[in-house]
């Protein structure tokens, strides 16, 4: 929202600097973004809370400076003189569910030209381009109080009959700036006897607009239902000025108003005079409503103590008409433009806000730490351990885009069918969810290959996997490649992980080497189920013991990490085997032989030795080395 | 007596300052402390003394004792010191070191160690939900139905639900982490302290302040008698913790549907130290902690009695917490793997 300070100055006076203005307001909630110093003016430009369609008029944030200045603003004059020189026909029918107020006049005998210098200037300056007299006041009336309003050419409006209804969909319409759409089921329409003329809410018609050669115009302010014209707008992606106030929620108590304010100016501007009636169809009486302030509560959700008569004094500021009810409650009462105000926190919010957020002392929660585990709790020390791991092992952790495109699956081998999809991407490269961590690891390596030799990376992120999304399940997985570790390296690291999370299982079946690296890839959701971090003490052996080295000759089909389970059966007197060297069909076993309640003989020994060869040489037809 | 045990001290004394090194030292350790040594035969005839002479000789000999061990021992410690100065003019020392072969970890995952630690002393505990997340839990548990405009400050990206069961635009990726507020609270009764790390995703064109996924830290608390100020001094320690003392910080009022009083917080911008950059654009400050009172609303959904309790929620934008932290001009550093960015951390 543009606001030029000169049309501010127009109803409000105005003491502080635009800096130290802008800076207040923000801290009241209307976020100034923009300062700039345009010839003698400066124009600000805000961001509009959603929940404040009043701020979408000059004359709302004039209120919020006249709060913030402590004094008053000065509404225009409005024309009451309304007694129609003649009765040109019209029938209007609507419904309330869709349409509640239809307010509207038939204003004849205008002269459409260029507008007076004065409105174009203050319409550039708001961002808006002149187009003629009529719409520009249309525009005017609305930027300066917040009502949407539509001039209809009255001679185009076949019939003389305006109905408001829904579209069943799929209708054309083509709207005054000359695009034209396929309307969507329950769009807020308005047709005459042949046609529709007005996409209400959104745009006006091209068939019923004002142009050079309009002589007589129906002026209509109305009030929409948020939720229809928000359906509308997103399905159609067009937003226009009056959208955005119709999805906030226009002020329901204001279209009169802002019609006078409007046929005043056109008189002013275009001639012509009053044609019809005043309709002001609405089921509705929409006045101020009232709500009750708690001093109590209010001091105690704020936690300060701000006394009475400043909370009056603030309140009032806002134009909520204080009154003191009982001893501890405030009734004030809310005009129609401020629809955000329904609740209790509400009033204090703006007692706060305008208080000065920045004027609070700062406190800490009182109350209890809370003992019992959450649900969806998440050990962060356990994450902390694993990635002390890798880092200690040189891996370096990037973290990656979760969506991927088609091309990267299909280089993955990836069935894009089988992969969850986003509707909407925002670019045709982040459409698939990621089913593997994989593919931004080899992305990351060649990106890393023209600046480094050795490359270690890995990611913990999530996955995605399901073929569609009734099946959807999500896990952590944790990946990693290296380029300069050998196969046996990586599975070291693996294993480390494993055995410092107390599960037992190998580490092979998670590699896969590929002509860039070596890389694995954990599910660590899988690891964090059946992680065992307790820890008991093992006391160390107190008797000495046997060491010695056993070289066999196998044939090469038969598998390493076999062999060695194979020996470990053999004596619970086996304490560790490991494989020392490997030379052609030779493999050496590093045996550690000890007891934990006495000294082992070397008959002992000799006898398991024994064992081993034995059932070596039955399983695996394995002998001894010459 | 006397005199035989100070000649031994003079004479251990002088030999010792005179060795020219740690192999002479411990030969002279031995012919004086050792078990035939001077000193070692010459206490020992202590016991043939008279006893009222003994207690004075006694003393003595353990002065003589002492006197020789702390020379000797000096006398060490500067011979080893020597053979080590010497032994290191023979190599050039300025060659660099040989550096340990360790990684990096992600600053984003730094940042979020040190975000866990400082609220876990407040006494949070960390929660973790799904990242595809419904309609329900995200917008409408959080007092934002459909069709309501605040919808349009978070764009969604929706799920494909083609050959699904689910409505199209009933699942889609989070846009905040607040789904966890309603997730929490249902199965759970207050007094209740949680933050949610996690990565966000929105239908957002990036730039140098934007992306279509980003990081953030969600917190709320609920108890009873919770105050506004508790809020504001709880962004103000947090912020303070994770920044350093000397940051700027102010508040804004603002509007999210399931906060109220709704609160912004702005830190001076770290790039530019409030003269206007591209990062806090031109503006000096830049947003990072949106914040509020639980609406009644939110309470009411989850079951909550909104008369006994009450609660703050906010969130801390991570990936503009990381890049103001380490003056990092754009958000987009953060995803990209170059280990030229990582390894700096």
């Amino acid at each position: 929202m543009l606001a030029p300070l000169s049309w501010l100055k127009d109803y409000v006076d105005v003491k502080l600097s635009p800096k130290d203005l802008g800076e207040r307001l923000t801290e009241v909630g209307l976020s100034t973004e923009k300062i700039r110093r345009e010839n003698d003016d400066v124009i600000f430009e805000f961001e509009i809370t959603p929940n404040r369609p009043d701020l979408l008029s000059i004359i709302g944030i004039a209120r919020e400076i006249a709060a913030i200045e402590n004094t008053k603003i000065k509404i225009p004059k409005l024309f009451e003189d309304l007694k129609p020189k003649k009765k040109l026909p019209i029938k209007i029918t609507t419904e309330s569910s869709i349409n509640p107020r239809f307010t509207g006049i038939i204003i004849d005998g205008i002269t459409v030209r260029q507008s007076p210098d004065w409105l174009k200037e203050k319409l550039i300056k708001a961002g808006q381009r002149p187009i003629n007299n009529i719409v520009d006041i249309t525009n005017y009336v609305m930027l300066e109080l917040g009502n949407p309003i539509h001039a209809f050419d009255y001679k185009k409006i076949k019939g003389s009959v305006m109905k408001v209804h829904q579209a069943k969909g799929g209708e054309k319409f083509t709207s005054v700036d000359k695009v034209t759409y396929h309307l969507p089921k329950g769009a807020v329409i308005i047709s005459d006897s042949e046609k529709i003329i007005d996409l209400c809410g959104i745009k006006g018609g091209l068939n019923s607009g004002t142009f050079e050669n309009t002589k007589t115009i129906f002026i209509r302010v109305p009030v929409e239902i948020p939720v229809l014209i928000r359906k509308t707008a997103t399905s159609l992606s067009l937003r226009s000025e009056a959208s955005s106030i119709f999805e906030r929620g226009a002020n329901a108590g204001g279209t009169v108003d802002a019609l006078k304010r409007c046929i005043q100016l056109i008189i002013k501007e275009a001639g012509g005079q009053i044609a019809s009636e005043l309709f002001d169809i609405k089921k509705e009486v929409f006045l101020p409503w009232k709500l009750n302030l708690e001093l109590e509560r209010l001091n105690e959700i704020l936690g300060i103590s701000i006394a009475e008569d400043e909370v009056l004094k603030l309140l009032q500021r806002l134009n909520l008409n204080p009154l003191k009810k009982t001893k501890d409650i405030i009734e004030v009462t809310v005009p129609t433009y401020r629809n955000d105000l329904k609740i209790e926190e509400d009033l204090i919010e703006e007692v706060a806000r305008l208080y000065g957020y920045n004027k609070f002392p700062k406190t800490t929660p009182q109350g209890q730490i809370p003992i019992k585990q959450i649900p969806y709790f998440k050990d962060y020390e356990i994450e902390k351990k694993i990635k002390n791991v890798l880092i200690s092992s040189g891996f370096s952790e990037i973290l990656t885009y979760s969506l991927l495109s088609e091309k990267d699956l299909l280089e993955n081998e990836t069935n894009p069918d089988k992969t969850l999809r986003v509707d909407n991407p925002v670019s045709r490269e982040f459409e698939y969810l990621r089913q593997s961590l994989i593919p931004n690891l080899k992305k990351a390596l060649a990106q890393n290959k023209p600046y480094f030799e050795q490359i270690n990376l890995f990611e913990l992120g999530k996955v995605y996997v399901g073929s569609n999304i009734d099946e959807e399940k999500e896990f952590y997985f944790l990946s990693a490649v290296s380029n300069n570790k050998n196969f046996y390296e990586v599975k070291g690291v693996v294993e480390k992980i494993f055995e410092d999370c107390g599960i037992n299982e190998a580490g092979a079946k998670y590699i896969q080497i590929f002509d860039e690296g070596i890389f694995f890839e954990l599910n660590f959701s899988d690891i964090l189920s059946k992680i065992n971090l307790s820890k008991r003490y093992k006391p160390i052996p107190k008797y000495p013991p046997i060491i010695e080295d056993l070289s066999v000759e196998v044939s090469e089909k038969i598998k390493v990490g076999d062999i060695i389970e194979e020996i470990k059966k053999q004596s619970s007197s086996i304490r560790q085997v490991s494989l020392l060297d490997v030379f052609e069909n030779s493999r050496t076993f590093h045996i550690i032989y000890q007891h934990k309640e006495r000294n082992l003989t070397n008959e002992e020994v000799s006898k398991i030795r024994e064992k081993i060869l034995q059932s070596l040489k039955n399983k695996f037809k394995i002998k001894l080395k010459e | 007596m006397e005199e035989e045990l100070i000649q031994i001290k003079n004479s251990a004394v002088s030999l010792i300052l005179d060795a020219k090194d740690y192999r002479e030292l411990e030969e002279l350790k031995v012919q004086f402390l050792g078990r035939n040594g001077r000193f070692t035969l010459a206490i020992k005839e202590i016991s043939k003394l008279p006893k009222e002479k003994r207690p004075e000789i006694g003393r003595l000999s353990n002065e003589v004792k002492k006197s020789i061990e702390d020379t000797l021992s000096a006398q060490q410690t500067r011979t080893k010191k020597e053979t080590s100065d010497q032994l290191k003019q023979k190599i050039d020392v300025t060659i660099p070191g040989i550096k340990p072969q360790i990684g990096h970890l992600h600053p984003m995952t730094q940042v979020i160690y040190d975000v866990v630690d400082v609220f876990n002393g407040l006494g949070y505990q960390v929660a973790d939900g799904p990242e595809i997340e419904t309609d329900y839990y995200n917008f409408e548990a959080l007092n934002i139905p459909k069709d309501h405009p605040a919808r349009d400050t978070q764009q969604t990206l929706y799920l494909d639900t083609r050959n699904a069961k689910v409505n199209p635009g009933e699942i889609i990726l989070r846009t905040q982490l607040s789904g966890m507020q309603a997730r929490a609270m249902e199965k759970i009764k207050p007094p209740l302290r949680v933050i949610v790390p996690g990565k966000v995703f929105r239908y957002e064109q990036v730039d140098a302040s934007h992306g279509f996924e980003f990081w953030q830290v969600e917190g709320f608390l609920v108890d009873t008698n919770v105050k506004l100020t508790d809020l504001f001094g709880t962004i103000d320690y947090v912020l303070r913790k994770l920044m350093g003392n000397s940051i700027k910080l102010k508040f804004a009022t603002t509007n999210f549907p399931f906060v109220e009083p709704g609160v912004d917080t702005y830190i001076e911008c770290t790039v530019c130290k409030g003269k206007g950059c591209s990062f806090c654009k031109m503006s000096g400050w830049s947003e990072i902690m949106p914040a509020g009172m639980i609406h009644p609303n939110v309470l009411k959904a989850v079951g909550y009695s909104s008369k006994e309790w009450n609660g703050f929620a906010f969130c801390i934008g991570l990936s503009r917490l990381v890049t103001l932290r380490y003056k990092m001009e754009d958000l987009r550093l953060l995803t990209n793997p170059d280990l030229r960015i990582i390894e700096q951390f």
